[in-house]
C-alpha cells in the first residue's frame, strides 16, 4: 500500500484532568475522504486540531506524508518549530464558526496569508484568490466585507482562503453546524466537488448523507476512542457496535 | 453669597493672571502631547510582550504582568516623586540624564514625562488587552493555521482588530492624563496649576485656580461626551452586527 497522507499511531490528548483523546489510531491515504462522526465531546474536534497541531498531542504519533510531526528539531515547545512550518504548509483547516477576518474584505481574506508566509506578490496572489473564490461561486464579492455576507457564502470564503496555501490535505470542522439549513447545500456542494477533485479530506460532521455519499471511510468515535470504522454503507447502515447503532439511531431518528 | 463669588469668581483676578494661566496650562497639553505619543507605544509593547506565547516565556511575562499591577498601584504622586527626587541623585547615570534640558525644556518637565509615561503605558497596556482578548481566540487560531506565525498573526489579524474595539477607553485614559499632568505640578513645573496656587498664594483667592480648572473643563467636557458616542455607536454596530447574520 502506498505512504498513508495522514497517520495517527495511539495519539493521547488530555485538558488538564480530562483525557479526550485515548489513544486514536488511523490511516487516511491520499485522495481519500474520511467522516470523522460521533456524539459532542467524544474527541472528534480535538482530533482534527491535533493533526495540524493546533492542539499538539501529548503522546502517539501522526505522520504527514510520512513524515512525523510530532519529533523532529524544536518539537515539544510547541512554537516556532521546524514541524509546525511543515504542516501547516500542508494542512488547511476550516472552521465551524468561519473565523474569516473581519477587518479584510473578501480578497484580502485570501491573500493575506499567500503573501505573509508564501512571499507571493500581491498581483500573483490576488490572481489566485480570484480563480479560487470563482471556483466557490463568490466571483462577485471581492472586495466585500465578510459581515455582508450570508454564513454560507462566509464558510465557502474561508474554504477558498485554505486552499490559497495549496494544502494537501484539508480538515473540516462542522463547518455546516453553524450554517441555517437552506445553506447548507452550498457549502456541502463545494466540498463535494473538491473531493471530487481528488484532496485528502477529514470531516467532522454530523452530515449522514454527505458521509454516505462523500466520505471513502467513516469513523465513529466515542469517549476518545474509535469504536467503529469502514465503508460509509457498512458503518452507517450495518453498524456492528452499540453504541454506534444508538448513536445514529438518535441521530437519524430511527429508534 | 457675594463672598463666595469673590472668591472664587473673581474675574477682575482672572482677567489680570489669564495669560499666565494660559501659559501653564499650554505646559500641560505639551506634556500630555509628549507623554501620550510615548505611553500609546509603551502600552502596546507591554501588551504584546504580554501575549507572547510559549513556556520558555513565562519569567518575561510575569515580569510584565508585575510592572503592569504595580504601576496601577501606586499613586502617581509617589512615583513623580521617586523620580524627580532620585534621578538627579543617581550619579553614575551621565548628567544630561540626570538633569535632562531638551528641547528647550527644565528638568521637571522630563521628570513628568517619564513619570507619566511609565504609569500610563501600563494603563493604556491593559486597555489594548482587552481589546486583543476581545478580537482573539477562533481568529489567532485562523491566522495561525493558515501559516502565519505568532507575531505575523498578531500584526495583521489581531491588533488592526484589538485598535477598532479600544478608542473609547483609550480616550478616557487619554482625558484622565490630560489632568494628571497636573500633578507634576509638586515637582515645580510651571503649568497652569502651579500657577494658580502661586495667584492664590498671594491673594488668597481661588479664582485663578478655578480659571485652571475651566481651561481643563473646555477640552475634557466634550472629550467625555465623545467617549459617550463612541460607546454608543458601538454598540450600534454589534446590534446590526446581530441584524445582519438573522437576515
Amino acid at each position: 500500500m502506498a505512504e498513508a497522507m495522514v497517520k495517527l499511531e495511539g495519539v493521547h490528548k488530555r485538558f488538564g484532568q480530562l483525557e479526550v483523546l485515548k489513544g486514536v489510531d488511523l490511516h487516511v491515504q491520499k485522495g481519500e475522504v474520511v467522516c470523522i462522526l460521533g456524539p459532542s465531546g467524544s474527541g472528534k474536534s480535538t482530533l482534527l486540531r491535533c493533526v495540524n497541531l493546533l492542539e499538539p498531542p501529548e503522546s502517539g504519533e501522526i505522520f504527514v506524508e510520512g513524515q512525523d510531526i510530532c519529533k523532529g528539531p524544536g518539537s515539544g515547545t510547541g512554537e516556532q518549530s521546524w514541524n509546525l512550518d511543515f504542516v501547516r504548509q500542508r494542512v488547511g483547516m476550516v472552521f465551524q464558526q468561519f473565523n474569516l477576518f473581519p477587518h479584510k474584505t473578501v480578497l484580502e481574506n485570501v491573500t493575506l496569508a499567500p503573501r505573509q508566509v508564501l512571499g507571493k506578490s500581491r498581483a500573483e496572489a490576488e490572481e489566485k484568490a480570484k480563480a479560487l473564490l470563482d471556483r466557490v461561486g463568490l466571483s462577485d464579492k471581492f472586495d466585500q466585507y465578510p459581515e455582508r455576507l450570508s454564513g454560507g457564502q462566509q464558510q465557502r470564503v474561508a474554504i477558498a482562503r485554505a486552499l490559497a496555501m495549496e494544502p494537501h490535505v484539508m480538515l473540516f470542522d462542522e463547518v455546516t453546524s453553524a450554517l441555517d439549513p437552506e445553506l447548507v447545500k452550498e457549502v456541502l456542494d463545494t466540498m463535494r466537488e473538491l473531493a471530487s477533485e481528488g484532496m485528502t479530506m477529514l470531516v467532522v460532521t454530523h452530515e449522514m448523507g454527505f458521509a454516505k455519499e462523500v466520505g471513502d471511510q467513516v469513523v465513529f468515535m466515542d469517549g476518545g476512542v474509535i469504536v467503529e470504522q469502514g465503508k460509509p454503507a457498512d458503518v452507517l447502515d450495518n453498524p456492528q457496535q452499540e453504541r454506534t447503532k444508538k448513536f445514529l439511531g438518535l441521530v437519524l431518528g430511527t429508534s | 453669597m457675594s463672598e463666595f463669588f469673590h472668591q472664587y469668581f473673581d474675574f477682575h483676578i482672572m482677567g489680570a493672571h489669564f495669560s499666565e494661566v494660559l501659559e501653564g496650562f499650554l505646559k500641560n497639553l505639551l506634556l500630555f502631547a509628549v507623554v501620550v505619543v510615548l505611553a500609546l507605544i509603551w502600552g502596546l509593547i507591554l501588551a504584546l510582550v504580554r501575549q507572547l506565547p510559549g513556556r520558555k516565556l513565562i519569567p518575561l511575562r510575569g515580569l510584565t504582568i508585575a510592572y503592569i499591577d504595580v504601576l496601577r498601584a501606586i499613586p502617581l504622586l509617589i512615583i513623580i516623586l521617586l523620580i524627580s527626587g532620585g534621578i538627579p541623585y543617581l550619579n553614575f547615570l551621565p548628567k544630561d540624564i540626570r538633569i535632562p534640558h531638551w528641547f528647550g525644556q527644565p528638568d521637571p518637565f522630563w521628570y513628568g514625562v517619564l513619570a507619566l509615561t511609565l504609569v500610563y503605558g501600563a494603563y493604556m497596556a491593559e486597555v489594548y488587552r482587552a481589546g486583543i482578548e476581545a478580537a482573539q481566540g477562533g481568529q489567532m487560531e485562523a491566522a495561525r493555521s493558515l501559516g502565519m506565525s505568532h507575531s505575523q498573526a498578531m500584526r495583521h489579524v489581531i491588533v488592526p482588530q484589538a485598535i477598532t474595539k479600544i478608542p473609547a477607553p483609550m480616550l478616557n485614559e487619554m482625558i484622565s492624563l490630560l489632568k494628571d499632568t497636573t500633578l507634576v505640578s509638586v515637582v515645580a513645573l510651571g503649568e497652569s496649576v502651579l500657577v494658580g496656587r502661586e495667584v492664590l498664594a498671594e491673594t488668597f483667592n481661588s479664582s485663578a485656580v478655578l480659571l485652571a480648572g475651566l481651561m481643563f473643563l473646555v477640552i475634557t467636557l466634550p472629550a467625555a461626551r465623545l467617549v459617550d458616542k463612541m460607546i454608543k455607536r458601538n454598540q450600534g454596530k454589534i446590534t446590526r452586527g446581530a441584524h445582519i447574520e438573522v437576515a
